[in-house]
């Protein structure tokens, strides 16, 4: 067999590396019809480039591609297409099920820096302090951004810090929204889970207006209803057993308007902006509180919390040049994430019979507003640019109702509204911090063959102190279609204000049944002092990366890229802490609390692996068109942690074995004529969490997803597909853990799932052009 | 080929009907398809397109033995000298010139203009008119500011922009099968 195998494997290869006839002998209409490089942005402030002879690794996710994908969430889209890209659905915890926590390389949410346009986009003002993915960190909520709007996605995979500042540690996800030329387009998709539930229905329009010298102001309107999934299992608190809690995806309604405009000067003046704006109403429960004999009015209710999250961003720029070979760009960029908390069909336990059912408890606020400054002067083989950044944050906490934190001085009941107690008035915070930035870049074209990129920005912050960093990137042809490339740096990533100046408290019953009250401080609150706490600190990360580029031929790539980080100073959340000496039990008593946690600058993590990606395409001679596209990912993370106060073995599973290490994506796409057949297939591999000490562990799965589009006339298209179309679930719980975990516990599914637990969604989807 | 399925285990089996789906696979694409789909640097393209387009259009001046392409502000290397090598473009041999500043501009029936010319685009489209010389160029807004043919890339394909008003003005014929493959510029009088 073999021997029969490699003759006619040489042969096809043979073919493969046969290059095409001179592109000259083509005619006119091949030529319009001839694919050209993809060019990206990001990464260099010297001008677009193809992306495959990038010193550093870059992906492109296309807005055809995007549409292929039949998904509505930025997030989803992510995870569609990126290996090592992970992206939980979780449920029962609080104001993570409403903003999805996202991570590249299972490093953390907050060291991934997200860009709009090449500008800084905001984070959230949410915090997740829960056991999820991302605990303890504030990030970009992805999902605020239409991607009817987006003209393709830009992934660094590697550290930039020394080009784009704080958070740029994992990697630098870059959306370039549609720009000139794109037709106007109205969308609309309708779709449900294979259990029936999950009900679907989106709705989007593109209106593209030309301006003069070909300028553009493009609108982007979306509205996505999402139905809750019900994937919980049987309370067995209550006789008979019955399924009380809501375990899936939340109910929500979502809102996106998206603006980008360019107007062309006939001086070489542009003008640009950019804007963004989502409001978001999501719902979903916390565990179903049994009835109670100990409180009054409590006959079992389901606590239903309710996130109304309002998110707006601004971008206004203008660009020009000096000379004809230096140019600038001034741009500000303000953006604002409210998170506002209900709590509805609850009860404060302590307030007795006079307990409204409905709390308004309070809402987290964080703004952000950067100005920059940016000069490319482009000589023979250099080029040179620098800049300079100033960015002002706010954070703020607004308590809620009294009713919905009050414990009514008795501390033997839980206090608050049941699922989520309200922001205290002594939790409110309004801080703020600025940071001056100036960093220069240079590339450098030694010759046909190899390409220097350095880098250096230093930074000043008003809370933390100063942060300098350094990049450089080297790329050598070693032959035409064979690159060679690696790169150095250093990085950092600001704590946030959220992580110095977040304050809770809640009551719940632990593990052992214990009524417990605990408060999360401030890292300046003489509490946390107490414990130990100090000023945060900034995260400081060593990148390296090596590896190339092979392009046997123009249709087929191979991608291999070794990458090795190390984070000092990770913040982490503390323990629950109680209190050793008399002055923290003092003080613990003082604040009504129990047990205290706050963040700390506590571990060293490392994380390393390797991308292996191949695409290819193909025509064949009845023109219909295949490309196939794969990526493998390995990432393992370590953490080394010798602070007592945070050494945890549920955080170190969470970040050692919690994510997948190995992920793969296979994606085919088949074009022929008037139809379109997408194939993909996903790996996601095993998994572990620790809960009660034991660590369980998850199988890897696989996903499929399908789509058949039929564009039934020039302008109108119909699609219909799947994703996930085998319904596949992780495996549940070995065992039961208690009441609320397990086999046959409230919640089967562990929340680190990388795929969800709500199974297949099938749909259908209409485009019109006009 | 019957050998291949006495297998000795379920894994293996499994693991051989793959390898063989793998190269039918490949064999069914070595044999079915011909030609190939790839990519080209969006520089190759605007080279080539210029040749090309020149078949579509008529000079009103026959006055040369060669057909020269002017590069204002080579920002190609050597590709057009590549491109153009052994090349006739209606029936005469190809030259390429290429000059940093309009001045330098001589008898020329192209001019490139590239994107780093922007600041002068007003002085060279006043040094050109009237010279029956086509226009081309990358930059942004060329059509509308004067130019007559504007390339551009959407969806990674070449487009092509022309003002047709301009072109006529400039004395140039065009086949007019030209405008069914081209974005032709609308003149909106209020601009």
């Amino acid at each position: 067999m073999n021997n029969k195998i490699i003759p006619l494997s040489t042969l096809f290869v043979s073919r493969l590396l046969c290059d095409q006839s001179d592109i000259y002998e083509k005619s006119l209409k091949e030529l319009l019809s001839t694919k050209s490089e993809l060019k990206t942005d990001i990464g260099s402030r010297g001008g677009a480039k193809n992306y495959l002879e990038s010193n550093t690794p870059i992906d492109v996710i296309t807005y055809q591609q995007i549409e292929h994908s039949g998904l509505t969430s930025l997030v989803d889209v992510l995870r569609y297409f990126v290996a090592g890209f992970n992206a939980p659905e979780t449920s029962v915890a609080d104001g993570s099920d409403h903003v999805r926590s996202f991570t590249i390389r299972g490093m953390s949410p907050d060291q991934v820096l997200v860009l709009i346009n090449g500008k800084r986009v905001h984070t959230s003002a949410l915090l997740h302090v829960n056991g999820v993915i991302g605990r303890g960190s504030s990030h970009v909520d992805l999902d605020t951004i239409s991607i009817a709007s987006i003209e393709r996605i830009e992934i660094m995979r590697d550290g930039a810090s020394a080009q784009y500042g704080s958070d740029a540690i994992s990697g630098v996800i870059n959306i370039i929204l549609k720009g000139m030329g794109h037709k106007n387009s109205i969308s609309g998709q309708y779709g449900k889970r294979s259990r029936g539930d999950g009900v679907q229905e989106q709705a989007s329009s593109f209106i593209s207006i030309p301006l003069e010298y070909d300028g553009f102001f493009n609108i982007t309107m979306e509205a996505i209803k999402q139905e809750a999934t019900q994937r919980a299992g049987k309370d067995r608190r209550v006789m008979p057993p019955r399924v009380l809690t809501h375990v899936g995806v939340p109910d929500s309604v979502n809102y996106k308007a998206v603006i980008n405009s360019e107007i062309v000067q006939t001086d070489n003046i542009n003008i640009y902006t950019n804007a963004i704006l989502n409001y978001r109403d999501s719902k979903a429960s916390a565990f179903y509180r049994p009835p109670n004999s100990d409180v009054a009015n409590s006959n079992g209710f389901l606590p239903i919390i309710n996130a109304k999250i309002l998110d707006y961003g601004l971008c206004a720029g203008v660009k020009g040049k000096f000379s004809k070979d230096t140019s600038w760009d001034l741009s500000n960029s303000y953006g604002v994430n409210l998170f506002h908390y209900y709590v509805n069909d609850s009860i404060n336990y302590t307030l007795g019979n006079s307990s409204p059912n409905s709390f308004d408890n309070g809402s987290l606020k964080f703004t952000q507003n950067t100005t920059n400054f940016d000069i490319v002067k482009h000589l023979k083989d250099l080029k040179i640019s620098s800049g300079l950044e100033y960015r002002y944050e706010t954070y703020k906490i607004q308590a809620g109702d009294k009713a919905s934190y009050t414990n009514n001085k008795d501390i033997k009941k839980i206090a608050g509204s049941q699922g989520f107690a309200g922001f205290t008035q002594g939790n409110e915070v309004d801080r703020h911090r600025d940071s001056l930035a100036f960093y220069m870049d240079s590339v450098a074209d030694i010759n046909k063959k190899l390409t220097v990129e350095v880098f250096a920005r230093y930074e000043e912050y008003s809370d933390f102190g100063e942060s300098t960093n350094a990049k450089m990137a080297v790329s050598y042809k070693i032959m035409n279609n064979l690159l060679f490339r690696t790169s150095g740096s250093t990085g950092f990533r600001a704590p946030s204000l959220a992580q110095s100046f977040y304050a809770q408290t809640s009551s719940f019953v632990d593990e052992k049944g214990i009524l417990t009250h605990q408060g999360t401080f401030r890292t300046d609150h003489e509490v946390s002092r107490a414990f130990g706490a100090q000023n945060l600190l900034s995260e400081r990360s060593k990148n390296f990366s090596i590896g190339g580029v092979y392009e046997p031929t123009k249709k087929l790539s191979f991608m291999l890229d070794f990458f090795y980080i190390d984070v000092h100073n990770r913040i982490l959340l503390t323990n629950n802490l109680s209190g050793s000496t008399k002055e923290q039990k003092a003080l613990l008593l003082k604040y009504g609390v129990s047990q205290i946690r706050y963040f700390a600058n506590a571990a060293i993590t490392n994380t390393r692996g390797l991308d292996l990606k191949m695409n290819y395409s193909y025509e064949f001679e009845n023109s219909s068109i295949l490309e196939v596209n794969s990526w493998l990912n390995y990432t393992q993370n370590t953490i080394n942690n010798k602070d007592t106060n945070t050494q945890n073995d549920v955080e170190k599973v969470r970040i050692e074995n919690g994510q997948p290490k190995d992920s793969l994506r296979l994606l085919a796409t088949y074009t022929q004529k008037d139809l379109e057949y997408v194939l993909n297939m996903s790996r996601y591999g095993a998994y572990s969490q620790m809960l009660n000490g034991t660590v369980y562990d998850f199988d890897a799965s696989w996903t499929t997803d399908v789509q058949v589009s039929f564009q039934a006339t020039k302008d109108a298209k119909l699609s219909i597909g799947g994703n996930n179309i085998f319904d596949s679930v992780p495996n549940k719980w070995r065992g039961d853990v208690n009441n609320f975990y397990g086999n046959n516990g409230i919640k089967p599914y562990s929340r680190y799932s990388p795929y969800g637990y709500s199974g297949a969604y099938y749909y259908i989807k209409a485009t019109l052009e006009f | 080929m019957l050998k291949l399925f006495k297998m000795d285990s379920h894994h293996q089996q499994i693991n051989k009907m793959l390898k063989l789906a793998f190269y039918c696979f490949l064999i069914f694409l070595f044999f079915y398809g011909s030609c190939s789909y790839s990519y080209e640097s969006e520089n190759k393209l605007k080279t080539v397109i210029v040749g090309k387009l020149a078949k579509y259009i008529t000079w009103k001046k026959k006055n040369s033995s060669k057909f020269v392409i002017t590069v204002l502000g080579n920002e190609f290397g050597t590709l057009f000298d590549e491109v153009y090598l052994h090349k006739q473009i209606k029936h005469k041999p190809v030259e390429i010139k290429y000059i940093k500043s309009i001045d330098e501009l001589k008898k020329s029936e192209v001019l490139f203009i590239s994107k780093s010319n922007r600041d002068n685009l007003n002085d060279i489209l006043a040094y050109t008119k009237h010279k029956n010389i086509l226009t081309i160029s990358d930059k942004r807004g060329f059509a509308q500011k004067g130019g007559i043919i504007q390339l551009y890339f959407l969806d990674q394909m070449l487009k092509i922009r022309i003002n047709v008003e301009k072109l006529k003005e400039e004395g140039f014929g065009i086949d007019r099968t030209l405008l069914r493959v081209v974005d032709v510029l609308k003149r909106d009088k209020s601009l």
